[in-house]
């Protein structure tokens, strides 16, 4: 793979825009390699790679903000870039709230972050783990059509700003995904599993195919469920996506601090029992969502955002915490070089309880086992109506059928209050999220 | 580029590839963000690149480049091989496509004013009067964001069968949001209008239907009612109706996940699937947000009529789903950029006319659920399931609409839901301008239908 060189166009762009007198401006840069296996029907139908270069620019004039990328990192595309920020910046008017961009900050460098492997991995053997992958489901059953794939990727980026920031970073990641579907009939059993994390060693493309048959195996003879009110108990793929993450995502950035979620006024306010602890670290070494330096060149750093039930803090990136008069807490997301900074959660670790899956299970009467789901609320009232996208009916303390075309419905914040039990176990996801299971008191159920 | 891209495809064919494609994709991008009566950000970019795709001893190969030199193609090409070649001893679903004859053509969409001709400050000043109205319609507004964006796309796709198309789309969109706040309660309200065309479609905006409507929306959401849960006749407004549409029906009907055996109607062509008044039809030759003349294999694009009074007739093809399943293609794949092979996507899809008034609809429903506004939806499609959340809705008692509801979503089964029509109206409108996702590929399409009855589905509720 050829050596690319991300500073010289960044240090082109940043000698241009310094002659424009503008007040702050950054410049970003990156470059990607990706590899796919794509399977689709009878398995691998297609394999694809693609490289991708940019550059982005920053630019702000008395409180009004410009942005311009470009996928050519060419002289002649830079200034066009420079020259469309610049006046851009000239035509937009004052943000009030907008207080300057981060100056720099030494942070110890996250380790794990990028993998040789698969820096220099071929689609050779991309295929052949994607064979695995399916090899692993057949080994449960023969005769499924699917859909799912393996990527991979290598990311170099480069930061830098008029206040001093000068920050690269180099990353990998790996993901496999697989969705048998098997037919008898009209019946039809379907599931998916995944996995992803920084390198090859840090996933299970056998797990992933084994786990993902079985599961929809499993998904034979679903059947409509009343409507009611009901306990949920949340496996750590439905609690992260329906509970955690639309939390801490509403507890981030602008939005949350210009009173726009339903997380808003939450500050110091009790939202889910004394047992209930939420982390986001974006320091954890080889996790996916890590990183020694935000999106603004601040360093990443743990963050205790709900202790003992109470919300402690916003998750912020540098706009967010001036409206606030406070630091940064190193949540800026840069959504690569098309210039758009926005905050969010990075690796989210919910303190594991003191039940087991199994006695939450044998302690229910009647409800509902979640196994996949994102109950995602309006993020501005925090009302959700959701489907539960596959989940089985639990009758007197053991799971019976899987469940179709049931819906859940209620208020996100009703579900932290009516949290009644934390497994002990739970999922790591990306090497670093860690959500357990979750069991909620009573939540009202629309079906048959 | 033109010769470049055909000197490639030569060069593909010298390799021993039986099919080559190259694909130069380019999209200029300008958008305006106003919030709280300010200009916040305006920004441009611009995508460029060339995607190369390959058929090699029956295996698929694609890779993509950012740089249009000769000497990046080439390398672009030979990964693309390359490619095919490292799945030769792994694929099962073989790389098969319909020979087609080839087109040769040029088609630029007229627009009465160019955005690109309008300076950034004659823009802002009409974003900020639009806003303006939404922000001062009532004390309750708390918050009032307008999204402007113009965007031109040009396509060429030259392949092995000799078609050379260049395609040149401009689309321009804006949307209005708007968040109301009385005590603790906040809710939104949002309106968005977009098509193939210039900045005559902003020049032409009454503040009436969109952003004040945006904003009596989320007012009146203030004193709306959470739903009543459970299974109820609903009628559903065209934008309800074509999200419905989109992923009830118009994802199971894409061939590609016909032939790989993720759809629920795979193997119920011809048979009848829905009630008689069910019409439905995806038409890309249509004026709407996801409008072209060739999609992104140098097809020429058809409507498609996916199901035709009830019965199921048509699937939407790429040239791989139509050679799979023994029919012509008529113009159903494309790709987010040069970045991605083209795949099987919707366009501007719609449930047909009908004949009845609203009024014929919903007189006889004792007590339902009208649905009104799209938010968002998505399906499996394997197993038929899917959820359409909706802005607003009100409950039908005896015939009229009564109290007004909020947070409402439904959910259903494609094959039950589709026999439960049982009243079409003849007011067609394509009001859903939007971006469709799949397979990580994002795309520009438009969904509608006039209001209809669906005489039993599940609303999800908190009552």
């Amino acid at each position: 793979m050829a050596e690319v060189d991300l500073v010289t166009p960044v240090e082109k762009a940043m000698r241009m825009l310094s002659r424009f007198n503008m007040d702050f401006y950054d410049v970003f840069a990156s470059y990607s390699r990706s590899l796919n296996i794509s399977i689709l029907g009878k398995g691998i139908n297609e394999a694809t790679s693609h490289v991708d270069i940019g550059i982005g620019v920053r630019v702000f004039k008395n409180k009004g903000m410009g942005v311009a990328f470009s996928q050519s990192l060419e002289v002649n595309d830079i200034e066009t870039v420079v020259k469309r920020a610049v006046g851009f910046a000239r035509a937009s008017q004052p943000d009030p709230y907008f207080k300057g961009i981060p100056g720099p900050s030494k942070a110890p460098e996250v380790p794990g972050l990028c993998d040789d492997e698969v820096v220099n991995l071929t689609l050779e053997t991309a295929s052949q783990i994607s064979k695995e992958m399916i090899e692993a489901a057949e080994s449960v059953r023969r005769g499924a059509m699917y859909f799912g794939g393996f990527n991979a990727g290598h990311v170099k980026a480069y930061l830098k700003s008029s206040t001093g920031v000068s920050v690269g970073l180099e990353k990998t990641y790996v993901s496999v995904n697989i969705q048998p579907v098997y037919r008898e009939g009209d019946d039809v059993g379907s599931s998916y599993e995944f996995d992803y994390g920084i390198s090859l060693s840090a996933i299970n493309p056998q797990w992933v195919g084994k786990t993902a048959a079985e599961k929809a195996i499993e998904q034979f003879g679903s059947k409509k469920v009343e409507s009611g009110s009901m306990p949920l108990i949340l496996l750590p793929e439905a609690s992260g996506t329906s509970l955690f993450s639309n939390l801490l995502a509403a507890l981030s950035g602008e939005s949350a601090v210009k009173g726009r979620t339903f997380a808003s006024g939450l500050l110091n306010k009790q939202v889910g029992p004394e047992s209930l602890e939420v982390l986001d670290d974006g320091t954890i070494p080889g996790a996916v969502a890590s990183n020694t330096y935000d999106g603004e060149g601040v360093p990443r750093r743990p963050l205790k955002v709900v202790e003992r039930g109470v919300v402690l803090t916003f998750l912020h990136n540098s706009y967010s915490a001036g409206i606030m008069n406070v630091e940064s807490t190193g949540h800026a997301i840069r959504g690569g070089y098309s210039g758009y900074v926005g905050a969010g959660p990075s690796n989210i670790r919910v303190k594991p309880g003191d039940s087991t899956l199994e006695e939450m299970i044998a302690e229910t009467r009647r409800g509902i086992l979640v196994t996949r789901a994102s109950l995602v609320p309006n993020m501005v009232s925090g009302e959700f109506s959701s489907t539960i996208d596959e989940g089985f009916l639990i009758e007197n303390g053991e799971k019976k059928h899987p469940v179709k075309n049931l819906m859940a419905g209620g208020h996100i914040l009703d579900l932290f209050r009516g949290i009644e039990l934390i497994s002990k176990e739970g999922r790591v996801f990306g090497g670093g999220h860690f959500f357990p299971a979750v069991k909620i008191r009573e939540v009202k159920l629309s079906g048959e | 580029m033109k010769d470049l891209l055909g000197k490639i495809v030569q060069k593909g064919l010298s390799e021993g590839t039986s099919f080559c494609e190259a694909r130069y994709f380019e999209e200029r991008v300008n958008s305006i963000s106003v919030e709280n009566g300010i200009a916040r950000v305006l920004s441009s970019g611009i995508l460029r690149g060339i995607g190369i795709r390959v058929i090699v001893g029956g295996h698929w190969g694609f890779a993509s480049t950012n740089i249009p030199s000769r000497e990046s193609i080439e390398k672009a090409l030979e990964d693309a091989i390359g490619g095919a070649k490292s799945i030769t001893s792994f694929a099962r679903e073989e790389a098969r496509i319909v020979e087609v004859k080839p087109s040769i053509d040029t088609v630029v969409h007229d627009v009465k004013i160019n955005p690109e001709d309008v300076s950034p400050e004659e823009k802002v000043k009409r974003m900020l009067e639009l806003e303006r109205d939404a922000r001062t319609f009532s004390d309750r507004v708390k918050d009032t964001f307008i999204s402007y964006r113009d965007i031109v796309t040009r396509v060429i796709v030259c392949n092995s069968f000799g078609t050379l198309v260049e395609e040149v789309t401009p689309r321009t969109s804006i949307y209005c949001r708007v968040i109301a706040k009385e005590g603790e309660n906040m809710q939104e309200g949002f309106e968005g209008l977009g098509n193939v065309i210039g900045y005559e479609l902003v020049e032409g905006i009454n503040v009436e239907d969109f952003s004040l409507k945006a904003a009596r929306k989320a007012v009146s959401l203030l004193s709306a009612h959470p739903p009543p849960r459970g299974t109820y006749p609903v009628v559903v407004d065209p934008r309800v109706g074509g999200l419905f549409i989109h992923e009830a029906i118009g994802h199971n009907s894409e061939g590609d996940l016909v032939f790989s055996g993720q759809s629920i109607i795979s193997d119920k062509m011809h048979q009848k699937i829905a009630s008689q008044l069910v019409t439905i039809i995806d038409d890309p030759t249509r004026r709407n947000y996801g409008h072209f003349i060739y999609d992104h294999e140098g097809v020429k694009a058809k409507p498609h009529v996916i199901m035709k009074d009830g019965v199921l007739v048509g699937f939407l093809h790429s040239l791989e789903s139509a050679a799979k399943l023994g029919c012509e293609p008529e113009g159903s794949a494309r790709a987010q950029s040069h970045h991605y092979p083209p795949i099987v996507r919707m366009s501007n899809t719609f449930l047909a006319a009908g004949d009845m008034t609203l009024e014929e609809i919903l007189e006889d429903i004792d007590l339902g659920i009208y649905l009104s506004g799209s938010q968002y939806g998505y399906v499996e499609s394997q197993k038929g399931q899917f959820t359409c959340k909706v802005e607003e809705a009100w409950l039908i008692e005896k015939g009229d609409l009564t109290e007004h509801l909020r947070d409402v979503a439904i959910s259903g089964l494609t094959l039950e839901a589709l026999k439960n029509i049982t009243a079409v109206g003849r007011d067609l409108k394509m009001e859903m301008p939007g971006t469709c996702g799949k397979s990580g590929q994002g795309m520009y399409v438009d969904a509608g239908s006039p209001h209809f009855r669906i005489d039993s589905i599940v609303v999800g509720g908190r009552r």
